[in-house]
């Protein structure tokens, strides 16, 4: 019998429909995955599943126990274990380390001897051992989420439920994390469901199911939802990668370029054929370094999504070759530190973007990038350092800067109760725009955000990628030079992260406009020209993904992926000869040296400890794995 | 009911109070402070009352006149105005609260007998106020005339002052003053303003504190264990009562020492009538916190459903024996009500269990009738 069967599962909010006919069920020992963006209904199916939240439709049972009512959910709970949203938000910030979990286990009456011992261990394996005293509100993201975990872990229940826990936390951490939490399963015998909106994240699952609107579009192991996406992505690079995209849209479904890169995904096609398929679309346009690879989870996501959600992206006008790289400096930051009391939010932090170049800030929750953004704007001013942005020094000249730059925040800072139009008209009017050049801008705004046919629409009634899009137009409609964006892809689904980012890149390359970008999510990066990370207010690795991806295979040796049929013994096992092992649901991910020779060194110390390799390949690493890897390298320092 | 786990949720809580500084100080400092601020700025006694004059006639016995309300402690003279028109200016910028116009020829029409008539213009924007001053007016009026009407006696009757004292007012009205003697509104106020800060802060401390895990999220952890709704809220308001308990005396320390209100009654029986009126009010903050999701708006409703019935409905600033039927009906469904029967009581009639049993057993009802609705509307599977 499953230890949890979900069975047509719904769930309303007064009218509006969260979540409707969801099913799956989850097997003991299971690590099993629910992936979707914001709104996709994946909070409520939890917390339902942890007897947290009343609903309509359909029936979960967990432990053979029907919750259907407050009396049944109770009979449960003490199996269970249920951490929710947000970032240690569940936590007590003025309670330290030690309290935070004696509360929970005291609330779950745990004895003291077991406690000891196990709170002992658990913060051991988190490395909070040290951090023993310190307040909650003291810990970094990472610890927090860490924390939580213990937290929610030291009853030792047989199913744990987590909601979104990597969310806004640091790869390092979130690696850290995978690594525990595949431990604890494996040694308490535990099951778990975990939600998250990282796509990057899916193989890590046993199986998972992914979420969009409340539906469940597809369920099954990562091999067999891959295996029901047949296609091929074709990848290569192009001297004049806007023209080659141009051309593959009026084919094409899914084209996207990163920088020179130009990547799509040609469902239920052979890679002949697609090959076939793409040179002729591109007619005759000379491309680069094509290849042909399988395809990724996030395909097989996008290729699910209902295709009539949205218009699909127009090609938009003049976009033009390649990107004019004028030597002309538009952001400078030099050296700027910024404390708030005693902590040093940004430490030494130098940087330069160039016109029309994407400059992506990238690091977690708490790394800086707020700050830095906010200083560049003259929004705060810095403990030390100068900055200039489009010409002007921004600590001199706050009011001049606003006029130069576009901000458009994690919040998208719109009038929700504001038509489209108005919200608009109001920020062209912040800027001082009327009359025609005000009814140009407006045209200009609707058509590149495509939102022509929903002026009259309250902005809070659109869809998350419109409302993003909106806020763009907002920020855009000074026609500023400089363009600054604090996560603006928060939450947002992937069909409309791309379309963000295709917009963007049009931007840059079309219209000039130099973007300065802060995101957490790891495979955004590929996008922009060039990628900076920060960690704990430091700038740890500056230079396009492709250098710091030669530069990475250079230090730390290829990206290898295993499948083997005991992922977490042959975790064991690889660890003292490899760098970077790590488990992605059932399969291991390791850097080689010499990737030649690595299959058969492997093999061998597998066969010792009586464990069968069923499949090496390599694999390019993404932004993560460098980052991963540049910050491992500064912690052992 | 599991003590090891109320124990645990318990002493969390008493450990964040102890630590969040806004915690802290709206534990500890918020009553202090509305009881201080209240206590000095809200006298009732009308005092001190600014007025000036017209004075057209310039004699002795004018002068003589307004003399009676400038030495009075109740009137405050500023000044002299030249005409009526200064005096419209004066009110109008709320410099004085009354004027007095007194015409030419005072002096010589009362020497002659004749009467005359003084004119006073009063502030009439606070009714309160203006009833107060018209009732000092008058009892000054009527003094004056008395003086007249015996030195009219002595001249035509040929009678000794004395007597002509007695013939002018043969009744004498003796007034004594019981249980507050000299009308000092601090005393009333100081043992009534216990009723309202022990009205308004226990519900602001539970409501804010059950609804900030609400908002965290925090109040997850309390939903998916195997805590029960009762270990919970128990838990959860006993360091809230706990505190309010020890509130109770810092107040009454407030009220005798700093606001010299007298305490006649028996104190254990008072400290007690309190814990009871304190678990009650934790009550109505218990239920805030099961209606609204945010703690702005537990602090808007805890806001609105204390301070009105504690400021109109309990009979501290208008006595409810002169509202109306229904209004008076209302009051009496207010714990206010019979809380402040109690701290007045107490504090200034001396009374104790035998005469105040019924507003304590209607309190302790009143508490056992909201903890069973928290208990009862509390759930650890809500539907949002």
């Amino acid at each position: 019998m499953a230890l949890l069967e979900v069975r047509n599962f719904g769930k309303r909010y007064r009218k509006r429909r969260a979540v409707a006919g969801v099913s799956f069920s989850l097997e003991r020992g299971e690590l099993f995955g629910l992936i979707g963006p914001d709104g996709a209904g994946k909070s409520s199916l939890m917390k339902a599943v942890a007897g947290v939240l009343a609903y309509e439709e359909g029936l979960v049972t967990a432990f053979g126990v029907p919750l259907d009512s407050e009396g049944n959910a109770e009979r449960v709970k003490g199996r269970m274990g249920f951490m929710p949203q947000g970032l240690g938000l569940n936590l007590y910030p003025d309670l330290s380390v030690e309290e935070n979990v004696d509360f929970f286990a005291r609330l779950r009456e745990v004895p003291v001897e077991v406690l000891r011992e196990r709170k002992g261990r658990l913060l051991a394996m988190t490395r909070l051992e040290p951090f023993r005293d310190r307040a909650m509100k003291k810990l970094s993201g990472g610890m927090k989420q860490k924390l939580g975990l213990v937290c929610t872990l030291i009853h030792q229940p047989e199913l744990v439920i987590l909601d979104e826990p990597t969310t806004g936390v640091d790869p390092l951490s979130r690696r850290d994390f995978w690594a525990i939490l595949a431990e604890l399963l494996e040694e308490q015998g535990c099951s778990a469901l975990v939600s998250t909106a990282y796509l990057d994240e899916a193989s890590r699952f046993h199986r998972l199911a992914f979420l969009h609107q409340g539906q469940l579009l597809d369920e099954g192991t990562p091999e067999a939802l891959l295996a029901r996406a047949p296609g091929t992505v074709v990848q290569f690079r192009a001297s004049s990668p806007a023209t080659a995209a141009a051309r593959l849209k009026r084919r094409f479904a899914g084209v996207e370029s990163y920088g020179d890169r130009v990547r799509l995904f040609l469902a239920d096609t052979a890679p002949q054929e697609a090959r076939r398929q793409v040179a002729q679309a591109l007619g005759g346009l000379e491309v680069s370094e094509l290849e042909t690879l399988e395809p990724e989870l996030e395909d097989a996501f996008i290729r699910l999504l209902p295709a009539a959600q949205e218009r699909p992206s127009p090609i938009l006008p003049g976009a033009p070759g390649p990107a004019a790289r004028a030597a002309r400096t538009l952001i400078e930051a030099r050296e700027l530190v910024r404390d708030f009391g005693s902590f040093r939010a940004v430490d030494g932090v130098s940087f330069q973007v160039r016109e029309g170049e994407i400059f992506g800030l990238l690091g977690a929750n708490g790394a800086g990038k707020t700050t830095v953004i906010k200083m560049l704007t003259g929004l705060l001013p810095p403990t030390a350092g100068e900055g200039r942005v489009a010409g002007a020094d921004m600590g001199a000249s706050s009011l001049a800067i606003r006029q130069r730059i576009g901000y458009m925040s994690q919040a998208f800072s719109l009038y929700r109760d504001m038509t489209v139009r108005e919200n608009i008209r109001l920020y062209g009017g912040i800027y001082g725009l009327h009359g025609r050049e005000l009814a140009a801008r407006m045209a200009w705004v609707l058509e590149m955000a495509g939102l022509e046919g929903a002026e009259g629409e309250r902005a809070g009634r659109l869809p998350m990628g419109m409302r993003q899009r909106l806020a763009l137009g907002c920020a855009l409609v000074h026609r500023p030079p400089v363009l600054f964006l604090d996560e603006p892809t928060s939450g947002v689904d992937p069909l409309g992260r791309r379309r963000f980012w295709e917009l963007l890149t049009w931007l840059s390359r079309g219209e000039s406009v130099t973007i300065l970008i802060t995101t957490h999510y790891m495979s955004e990066a590929e996008h922009c020209d060039r990628v900076a990370l920060m960690h704990a207010g430091r700038l740890v690795a500056d230079d396009t993904p492709d250098r710091l991806r030669q530069a990475l295979e250079k230090e730390a040796g290829r990206l290898l992926e295993l499948r083997v049929d005991r992922p977490m013994a042959a975790l064991r096992v690889l660890r003292p000869h490899f760098t970077g092992v790590s488990l992605h649901g059932s399969r291991l991910h390791l850097f080689a040296k010499r990737p030649k020779e690595a299959p058969s060194l492997i093999r061998s110390l597998l066969g010792r400890a009586g464990i069968a390799l069923q499949g090496v390949r390599q694999r390019s690493p993404g932004m993560e794995d460098v980052f991963l890897y540049r910050m491992g390298a500064l912690e052992e320092r | 009911m599991n003590r090891a786990r109320i124990l645990a949720v318990a002493g969390k809580e008493w450990r964040e109070i102890l630590r969040d500084r806004l915690f802290f100080t709206m534990a500890f400092g918020v009553p202090l402070l509305i009881m201080l601020v209240l206590g000095y700025g809200l006298s009732l006694d009308v005092e001190n009352i600014p007025f000036a004059v017209v004075d057209h006639d310039r004699s002795e016995l004018s002068r003589d006149y307004i003399h009676r309300f400038s030495d009075s402690r109740y009137f405050h003279l500023l000044g002299y105005a030249e005409n009526e028109g200064g005096l419209s200016r004066l009110l109008a910028a709320s410099r004085i609260r009354l004027a007095l116009v007194i015409p030419d020829r005072f002096q010589e029409r009362l020497l002659a007998d004749r009467p005359v008539e003084v004119q006073a213009l009063v502030d009439g924007m606070f009714p309160y106020r203006a009833q107060t001053l018209k009732g000092y007016l008058d009892a000054i009026g009527a003094e004056w005339n008395r003086e007249l009407l015996v030195a009219f006696l002595g001249r035509t009757r040929g009678v000794t002052p004395e007597r002509a004292a007695e013939l002018a007012a043969p009744v004498r009205l003796q007034t004594r003053y019981l249980f507050n003697q000299a009308l000092k509104s601090d005393w009333s106020m100081a043992s009534g303003l216990m009723m309202l800060v022990l009205m308004v802060s226990p519900p602001f401390l539970t409501a804010l504190g059950v609804v900030r895990e609400k908002e965290s999220g925090s109040i997850y952890n309390i939903y998916a264990s195997t805590v029960s709704r009762g270990e919970f809220i128990l838990g959860k308001l006993i360091p809230y009562v706990g505190v309010s308990c020890f509130n109770i005396l810092v107040l009454w320390w407030i009220a005798t020492a700093v606001f010299h209100a007298p305490f006649k009654g028996d104190p254990f029986f008072y400290y007690l009538a309190s814990v009871v009126y304190v678990i009650c009010t934790a009550g109505i903050g218990l239920l805030v916190s099961i209606l609204v999701r945010t703690q702005v708006a537990a602090v808007l409703l805890t806001m609105v459903i204390t301070f009105i019935p504690a400021m109109l409905y309990s009979g501290l600033l208008v006595p409810v024996e002169s509202m109306s039927a229904e209004a008076r009906f209302q009051a009496r469904l207010f714990p206010p009500y019979w809380y402040l029967q109690i701290a007045w009581g107490a504090f200034l009639k001396g009374l104790g269990w035998r005469s105040l049993w019924l507003p304590v057993a209607l309190l302790a009802g009143y508490a056992a009738l909201l903890w069973t609705l928290g208990l009862a509307l509390f759930h650890k599977r809500p539907t949002r």
